[in-house]
């Protein structure tokens, strides 16, 4: 019986120190967690909430004042400049996606068929991705300068043309400020297809080529298929960072001529540290979020094994 | 023409190339890459040669591409001038704490969903996924207020690098980039050493850290390199002088009253950092930016 009883405590206080210690990995797991947790509630949860709450109340600089409801959003609304913005961001997101957004896939495929040079022109496209995108914008400002000093006035005076305006043609200014963030751009997503495209399957070309496709066919139907998954992923977020796009009409055009290049994300900026009227740039904020939420279910509803892929 | 042979990886094969209209094709691709490369090139190398230009010389007419002499004195002048190392080191220190940070913080925090996996932390791993494609953009004005006035402590952290550190610390994507990869890590070698006793961290520092060193670097240099070039958060959190950046500098010399030539100067001095890196780990940049790629 003794030794029984022995037995039973020795078990019992063995689980015991079993439920401490796992209460103690559980905890300690936790405590690692921890910074990881706080850091992204402060910077990225806590932020989204109060910036939307924010909103509905009026500021006395950065200090809360009282609640007035949907008062912020009809005065952004009627603000001139907010329809002139929101038209002008769309303009940017859809020169961006005609310009920036195929350019690359083509290079991509081009590139992969190449046996001469490859390494070297994959290094000089990578080239300007190098550049931040501050130094960018300001070389392309000097480039786009509108007397002979300019590159680009340099070529047109090369053919006996007179200096142009680029940046201050106001139908164009997006159209050339778009320019510049592809040339920048361009490079790390045309090494991205490029990483993607070197993982075709060998058998595949061999197959169609038995089968007798020509080379717009094997494109069409082995290698553009191949880079789907990532093409989707790549859209939404150049959407998503073309539609936020603040620095280059800060750095290259402070928003003009008149108005012509201003964005929603540089209404807001000038709105929140310009003006000092916080709430009226957490108004804009709420709206762009608004938009952007779409895109985002859009993509999620279409891509549904993005957790399997990455 | 014998190099066809080695075509293993494109949609044309050696066979192909038999045919001359798969032989236009591909001579057509290569001119066609070779503008690209140019466009990719030539902007670049104005910028490099027009800081030896005189303002005379840029504004000539008809206008030449290279300069008539290199004048290195005058490189040296301006550098001493605008006292530009001193912007490096500001950048390398902002840079470093934000690359530091974001190491450890998403590295623990991938640890922890990788291996230990206490209870409910499915939900951080979730979560992470949600607001890695979240737009961001309204998240700028509040953060600014709660880094002027932090809530609880109510401390200002402006003038300061470390809203940017803690910018960095809460990257969700790197957060799953460092599970993935702990994921691979064989499980054996973890359960000598808790049965050992050795305490969660210190499993992390001692065999986790020293197996992972490939993609540490990878997201170090990747979150240093995204650093040195930030422009935006710098310029609206900082306004002592002495703590200035290099993004925000070379901005703020466009509206001083420097020729063009100076301004294509302090363009240079900016990428050097950028080009130094590369030189060193073009190979971990390179092969990073299949994973980095998708970060944007």
């Amino acid at each position: 019986m003794k030794t029984v009883r022995n037995l039973e405590t020795v078990r019992k206080k063995k689980a015991g120190n079993f439920t401490a210690k796992f209460f103690k990995q559980e905890l300690s797991a936790w405590v690692i967690l921890l910074p990881a947790i706080i850091c992204i509630y402060y910077v990225v949860i806590r932020p989204q909430v109060f910036g939307t709450a924010w909103s509905f109340y009026d500021m006395k600089g950065y200090n809360l004042g009282e609640f007035v409801g949907l008062e912020n959003y009809r005065r952004v609304i009627s603000d001139s400049m907010f329809m002139k913005s929101l038209i002008n961001t769309f303009i940017y997101v859809g020169l961006s996606i005609v310009i920036g957004y195929m350019l690359p896939i083509i290079i991509a495929i081009m590139l992969n068929e190449m046996v001469h040079m490859r390494s070297s022109m994959r290094l000089m496209i990578y080239l300007p991705a190098l550049m931040p995108a501050t130094t960018t914008a300001l070389l392309w400002y000097l480039m786009y300068y509108p007397d002979n000093g300019g590159l680009l006035n340099m070529v047109l005076s090369m053919f006996g043309k007179e200096p142009y305006g680029w940046l201050q043609d106001s139908g164009k200014t997006i159209l050339y400020i778009v320019i510049s963030m592809t040339w920048n751009g361009m490079g790390a997503t045309v090494i991205y297809y490029f990483a993607s495209l070197q993982g075709v399957s060998r058998d595949l070309f061999e197959a169609a080529i038995i089968d007798g496709a020509g080379f717009w066919k094997r494109c069409t139907t082995i290698t553009v298929p191949h880079i789907i998954p990532i093409a989707l992923l790549l859209l939404v977020r150049q959407i998503i960072g073309v539609f936020s796009i603040i620095d280059q009409p800060l750095q290259m055009t402070g928003g003009g001529p008149n108005g012509a290049s201003s964005t929603l994300g540089l209404m807001a900026y000038n709105y929140g540290f310009v003006s000092v009227k916080p709430q009226f740039a957490m108004v804009v904020g709420v709206i762009m979020f608004l938009i952007l939420i779409v895109f985002t279910l859009f993509y999620f509803f279409l891509d549904k094994k993005l957790s399997a892929d990455i | 023409m014998r190099k066809f042979r080695h075509m293993d990886k494109g949609i044309l094969t050696d066979s192909d190339m038999k045919q001359l209209k798969y032989r236009l094709l591909y001579f057509t691709m290569f001119c066609i890459l070779i503008l690209v490369c140019a466009i990719m090139i030539i902007p670049v190398l104005w910028m490099l040669l027009s800081g030896f230009k005189s303002a005379d010389e840029m504004y000539a007419v008809p206008a030449s591409f290279f300069p008539k002499e290199f004048r290195i004195s005058k490189i040296i002048d301006f550098w001493n001038e605008t006292k530009f190392y001193k912007y490096y080191i500001t950048t390398f220190i902002m840079a470093g704490g934000a690359a530091l940070a974001d190491m450890l913080v998403s590295g623990m925090a991938g640890y922890v969903l990788s291996r230990l996996k206490p209870r409910g932390s499915r939900i951080i791993f979730v979560l992470c996924f949600w607001i890695m494609l979240l737009p961001g953009t309204m998240r700028t004005v509040p953060l600014y207020m709660s880094f002027k006035d932090v809530p609880i402590i109510h401390i200002n952290l402006l003038d300061s690098y470390i809203p940017i550190w803690i910018m960095a610390a809460a990257n969700a994507f790197n957060i799953i980039l460092f599970k993935n990869f702990f994921d691979g890590i064989s499980i054996s070698l973890l359960e000598a050493a808790k049965i050992d006793g050795a305490s969660n961290i210190k499993i992390f520092l001692k065999i986790i850290v020293p197996l992972s060193v490939p993609v540490f670097l990878v997201v170090g240099l990747f979150t240093f390199n995204g650093s040195l070039g930030q422009y935006f958060w710098p310029y609206i959190l900082i306004s002592n002088k002495s703590l200035e950046v290099l993004g925000v500098k070379i901005f703020k010399l466009k509206n001083e009253s420097y020729t063009m030539d100076y301004q294509m100067l302090a363009l240079v001095f900016s990428i050097v950092p950028q080009v130094i890196i590369f030189a060193i780990f073009q190979k971990q940049i390179m092969g990073g930016i299949n994973i980095g790629g998708v970060k944007g």
